[in-house]
């Protein structure tokens, strides 16, 4: 599995030194990325529904 | 797959950003492997270029790739759609079965349909693993105007299939009921209506009388089973009245609904569709209430057709409805039997001669229909290969259904489907309830309890 937490760059992070006059910058919002596999078995279609798995076991 | 697909999925992923019309994020996807991210939308430009996204994704491109190619081209069938009877007592008007086929077809007999049964329960040993039965899916016309055949076939083969029931409602008596709820067949009902005169604008009897009470009476009879679940064709005639339509289905406990685009495959259908933006405004009101009903009482009121947009998303093999992916289920995770013994790749196609891929008792039977010349365009129509889908960022969570309505409402195979601006908008909502932190509210609990996470960022 892949896990990532996002760090911002130094580039891009926020100015700790900004002055009581400039604009409050955003903090950036954290990446969200999620994938999850398993064995396909879907049958469906729109004249038919059965979502849960086990429902018909 | 091919090693080309696989090596350039891994050579040289690209992600494109779609603005999916949220304050904080936009979407990054690659449309080849169906990969996503919601990236903060101030740094697109540094998270597609470089960075611990782009390495991480490129880490796992080729296997996203391979897995993809399996659920769209390796496929085999584990379910079957059976028309036990071409009548029904009801003149909708979208259905996509023939009113001539419907008002004087005939009913397969008990004996064939038990022959049928066993001719596809040995095709299914041959194509499964041992262990997992295949699913059996009594389905419209109407299939209890043949009762009796049905109710003898499921107990026949009640080790062999998991057994569906598609009906309009009118005839599930409290026998049938019983009969039903006792063999654990899942249910499904339509209903078009918050009240009468809404449902019988589209669903009545062909003298003109309306079933609206009758199936109200089918919803109480099954409230407390857990497999049931309404479907509601939405039209132009229903598109205002949605979100009291979520509101009367969560009243009446049913734990699983489908607010379904009309299909437009036959022309009596087109003269009810909606117009997508139309669609798109009633259906996320109606979203927006089932979040709202289930914030106050704690009880979901799923709604499958978005459902599995949403796993389509974040599961792209965990999804169970199999329109929204291309090619679609129809000849490959599925197909259907015609009251005459006829194969079609879906039921959709049951009016439609030329999609006729032969008869199951014919020889051959599944596997000649599976590799006919008939099944052929819709277990290839693929959206990597005609436009506009083959630029779209989200072809693979759409699929651009159905094929049948692209032939015969759009003029061919190679043609969108017909709600392609709707798809989209349910794409960015889904987006944006994942960035928000609420997709799990649209979803049953357990979902995912089958799946193993691969990436994850956040």
């Amino acid at each position: 599995m892949t896990q990532i937490h996002n760090v911002p760059s130094s580039a891009s992070a926020p100015n700790t030194t900004a002055t009581a006059t400039a604009p409050q910058e955003q903090p950036i919002a954290p990446t969200i990325a999620v994938r999850k596999s398993c064995n396909p078995d879907g049958i469906g279609l729109s004249h038919y529904v059965l979502m849960d798995k086990k429902a018909a076991k | 797959m091919t090693q080309t697909c696989a090596s350039r999925a891994a050579a040289r992923p690209a992600l494109i950003p779609v603005d999916i019309g949220h304050a904080v994020y936009a979407a990054v996807t690659d449309p080849d492997t169906a990969f996503w991210a919601l990236v903060d939308k101030t740094r697109i430009q540094e998270e597609v270029s470089a960075g611990p996204l782009l390495n991480s994704y490129r880490e796992k491109a080729e296997s996203f790739a391979k897995e993809l190619h399996a659920l769209r081209f390796e496929l085999t069938p584990s379910g079957v759609y059976l028309n036990p009877t071409e009548r029904c007592n009801l003149n909708c008007t979208y259905c996509y079965l023939p009113g001539e086929q419907r008002s004087k077809g005939s009913h397969m007999s008990q004996d064939k349909l038990i022959a049928s049964l066993a001719r596809l329960r040995d095709y299914f040993r041959s194509v499964m693993p041992e262990g997992r039965k295949p699913r059996a899916i009594f389905h419209g016309a109407e299939p209890l105007m043949n009762k009796a055949a049905v109710f003898a076939a499921i107990d026949a083969f009640a080790d062999d299939f998991a057994f569906g029931l598609q009906t309009n409602g009118t005839l599930l008596d409290d026998e049938a009921v019983a009969f039903l709820t006792s063999r654990n067949v899942s249910i499904g009902l339509s209903l078009d209506g918050p009240v009468a005169g809404i449902t019988d604008a589209t669903r009545q009897t062909w003298s003109g009388r309306s079933v609206h009470q009758q199936v109200l009476a089918a919803m109480d009879k099954l409230k407390g089973y857990g497999s049931w679940s309404v479907i509601t064709t939405c039209t132009t005639e229903n598109l205002p009245y949605l979100t009291q339509m979520v509101e009367l289905f969560h009243a009446k406990e049913v734990p699983t609904c489908m607010l379904n685009t009309v299909r437009c495959t036959l022309p009596g259908a087109r003269g009810v569709k909606p117009a997508d933006a139309d669609m798109a405004k009633a259906f996320f009101a109606a979203m927006d209430r089932t979040h709202a009903l289930y914030r106050e009482t704690g009880r979901k009121l799923m709604v499958a057709n978005f459902a599995n947009i949403v796993i389509g998303i974040l599961a792209p093999t965990a999804r169970r409805l199999m329109c929204d992916i291309s090619p679609c289920g129809g000849g490959r995770a599925f197909f259907a039997l015609a009251a005459d013994g006829g194969l079609y790749p879906c039921s959709e196609f049951i009016g439609l001669p030329r999609f006729n891929g032969g008869n199951l008792h014919a020889a051959g039977g599944v596997e000649a229909a599976l590799t006919s010349e008939a099944f052929r365009p819709v277990i290839t129509r693929n959206v990597d290969q005609f436009s506009p889908c083959n630029g779209c960022a989200i072809r693979h969570f759409c699929g651009s259904p159905c094929p049948a309505e692209a032939a015969e409402m759009n003029g061919g195979m190679d043609k969108i489907g017909a709600f392609c601006d709707f798809y989209k908008e349910q794409v960015n909502y889904a987006l944006r309830l994942i960035a928000d932190g609420k997709a799990n509210d649209y979803l049953w609990d357990g979902w995912d309890d089958d799946t193993e996470t691969t990436f994850l960022m956040q």
